[in-house]
């Protein structure tokens, strides 16, 4: 009891210190402004930096405008917005994405942004992909501030020394496999071939869309996946860790979702890892050989399994206390070229094609590479499917908690898929 | 009435502040999450009121819950003896007047003032990765270490070892109940050749249960609601196969992961209730193993 309410002030204190502290940063205002916008995001040192660029950029440009910026991490971010929801004092602009924008429209969260367009928010020059996955029930609440696909990232000395080479947008398991093994044999004592992908879930929704499978029932919010699909994904991974392509499986089993820097191609002890294709700039960072890019595999079928979404938006939130002035800031953000030169790919690539068009010639290497991989998808990925009903991120969670057990040998296939699905279909029924 | 506040008056006046802070800020938010327990609450959408049901949902259907129960267990029963007699073990050394005791005295508290911080969870979890110093040491005497962390029948032992670790406030107030207990004891039982062991069990165990059934019970309430350690080393999660999902982890994700708010105040209401009746047994056991030197009657 007292611990959660010590918990829960410690960080409430803790965010505030850290949004003082970013404030007093930017400098005072020179101008009593008229308005005060409060926006928060989640983010990363690169992506904070480049943030409170742009809130500097927009605050001299609209002298009767302030924007303050907040931010967290991913998991605290959404920690102190749920608070802030039930407090009813949540920040003007939020950001927010595809997996649970869903929940925050369908609770009210969320305030709809059709009032404002063609006033004080422009969208005429937004991707109509964008807009349609920002659109709820035909209304829109959200606009996306960059699109998203998963990548997997590989190590081009590792692979090369090792003589691979392969279609990045075509590849299969079996390639997965035949090429971790090779790798694993050259590459030297503890170094692997590729991550173990029996707890990703990600890798796992797309191998659902490979075969056909939609996840989620468009009407009723219905699990879909079937026991024998779940079985054959884990036996399919435990083909390829047991033939030597990847770290024992007691190693893996301590890095489930694990950060950036725990990633396997990251800490060198693998030579591929699965990620977002946003995450390319940010984890070439970190490493000194050349990152490779390359789709998720696929079955030989070559159905398509991975998505392109919009893996951020801004939104408007309920509490907003000045809707035009706060959807003047998020027109600037996605349509303002002096502010989006300064946020860069960092949030993925962006839906307006003047924005595009602007960055280009100044592109770094890893830049460049995002956007040679979203050309190369063209064609290659599934259409977007409505955003996930309530109950996903809990059976994202069960998923990869069974999938422990398999990685640790501890529960039989069969029996494991069978208990997911079970309490899949549990928790769907409880969020109802 | 005037005789309660000439004995209890300056008690309660130094528990003045506590109340304060007791009546004006926590006492409205924990009736709230009684309140709340009974209802189905995600946050967006106002309370809504479902009686028991959550209750009966977690006794009857929730097998996490179980689970999470004989983690929380499992660690108070290992944790607090093993760091309650490494603190008296550790006291008694210090009680033996030695050089540069103060200095000694703070090294040891050290880890208690460090042990509750986020940094050192982290610092555990790097010690016992597979590669970890741990095992690197285990390997120099040919032994291969597990997964301490990765592996379910090992890592809750981590977190035992760590709560442990944290032996520094138990073993302060250990070793000012040593020097209370009067010298002339120990020098009558010398000379009756009573042995050091007979010494400590019929002198210092007796005269020191008051102290130790204080530290128990100051232990033990700590142990209950062990959250930043196991919120860290489990990645957040409880993680592996919920081996490290401690009530208090379980009801953090319950309400902060999955929204619901109203399940995790019941929770945290039986975790309340829980450690009332461990407290509550522990003070009616004390009576039959407690006897205080000033007691009247």
């Amino acid at each position: 009891m007292t611990k959660i309410d010590r918990r829960k002030f410690m960080k409430a204190a803790a965010a505030t210190t850290g949004a003082v502290a970013a404030v007093s940063t930017m400098g005072t205002q020179a101008f009593a402004a008229d308005s005060t916008i409060r926006h928060f995001w989640w983010g990363n040192p690169s992506r904070d930096k480049r943030t409170f660029g742009v809130i500097e950029v927009f605050n001299k440009k609209h002298a009767d405008i302030e924007v303050i910026g907040e931010t967290l991490s991913f998991p605290d971010y959404f920690a102190k917005l749920t608070t802030q929801v039930a407090g009813g004092n949540m920040p003007d602009v939020i950001q927010q994405g595809y997996g649970v924008l869903f929940e925050y429209v369908d609770n009210g969260a969320l305030k709809p942004l059709d009032e404002f367009v063609g006033k004080s928010l422009d969208i005429s020059n937004i991707d109509k992909s964008a807009l349609a996955a920002g659109t709820v029930n035909g209304k829109l609440y959200a606009v996306s501030i960059g699109a998203n696909s998963h990548m997997a990232l590989y190590n081009t000395r590792l692979y090369d020394e090792a003589g691979i080479t392969f279609d990045p947008f075509g590849w299969t398991y079996d390639d997965v496999k035949t090429i971790g093994v090779e790798i694993s044999k050259t590459a030297g004592d503890g170094v692997y071939g590729t991550d173990d992908n029996t707890a990703n879930y990600q890798n796992f929704s797309d191998f659902v869309g490979q075969k056909g499978v939609v996840m989620f029932n468009p009407d009723t919010g219905d699990y879909q996946v079937t026991p024998e699909l779940v079985e054959e994904y884990w036996s399919m991974w435990t083909a390829i860790r047991e033939a030597g392509a990847t770290p024992p499986g007691k190693a893996s089993a301590g890095l489930i979702k694990p950060p950036m820097a725990e990633w396997g191609v990251v800490t060198g002890q693998t030579a591929t890892s699965y990620a977002w294709s946003n995450q390319l700039v940010g984890a070439q960072g970190l490493v000194q050989d050349k990152l490779g890019t390359a789709m998720y595999p696929n079955t030989p079928a070559m159905t398509p399994g991975s998505i392109v979404q919009p893996s951020q938006f801004i939104c408007l939130t309920r509490d907003t206390v000045d809707g035009v002035a706060a959807t003047t800031y998020m027109s600037a953000f996605v349509n303002d070229t002096d502010m989006t030169a300064i946020l860069g790919l960092e949030r993925g690539i962006p839906a307006n094609p003047d924005v595009r068009a602007a960055l280009a010639p100044n592109l770094s290497e890893a830049e460049a590479a995002s956007v040679a991989f979203f050309s190369g998808i063209q064609g290659k990925t599934a259409t977007l499917p409505p955003p996930p009903p309530s109950g996903s991120n809990e059976i994202e969670q069960t998923f990869e908690r069974i999938a422990t057990g398999i990685l640790l040998g501890q529960d039989s296939i069969p029996e494991a898929a069978a208990n997911f699905i079970r309490q899949a279909g549990f928790i769907r029924r409880r969020a109802g | 009435m005037k005789k309660f506040f000439a004995k209890n008056g300056p008690g309660y006046f130094f528990l003045i502040p506590w109340f304060i802070g007791f009546f004006c800020l926590a006492l409205g938010p924990i009736l709230y999450s009684l309140y709340l327990s009974f209802t189905k609450y995600n946050i967006f959408k106002p309370p809504k009121w479902i009686g028991l049901e959550n209750y009966e949902f977690m006794f009857l259907y929730d097998d996490r819950f179980w689970k999470s129960l004989e983690v929380t267990f499992s660690y108070v029963f290992m944790s607090v003896p093993g760091k309650l007699i490494f603190a008296l073990a550790v006291a008694m050394l210090l009680n033996k007047g030695m050089r540069a005791i103060g200095f000694y005295r703070a090294l040891f508290y050290l880890p208690s003032i460090l042990g509750g911080s986020i940094a050192v969870a982290i610092l555990w979890k790097q010690l016992f990765e597979y590669n970890g110093v741990i095992n690197t040491l285990l390997a120099k005497i040919g032994i291969e270490g597990p997964y301490w962390l990765n592996d379910p029948n090992y890592s809750l032992y981590t977190l035992v070892m760590l709560g442990m670790w944290q032996f520094g406030s138990p073993m302060l107030i250990f070793i000012a109940g040593l020097r209370a207990i009067p010298r002339e004891l120990y020098e009558a039982a010398e000379i009756d050749a009573a042995s050091k062991w007979k010494q400590f069990y019929a002198i210092t165990l007796p005269l020191l249960a008051p102290v130790i059934f204080f530290n128990l019970v100051l232990q033990m309430i700590d142990a209950f609601k062990t959250f930043s350690s196991a919120f860290i080393i489990s990645g957040g999660a409880g993680a592996p196969l919920d081996s490290l999902n401690f009530i208090t982890v379980y009801l953090y994700n319950e309400a902060f992961a999955f929204y619901r708010m109203g399940y995790a105040s019941s929770l945290a209401w039986i975790l309340m209730l829980i450690i009332a009746i461990f407290t509550g047994v522990a003070f009616f056991s004390s009576r039959y193993w407690v006897h205080y030197e000033n007691e009247r009657d």
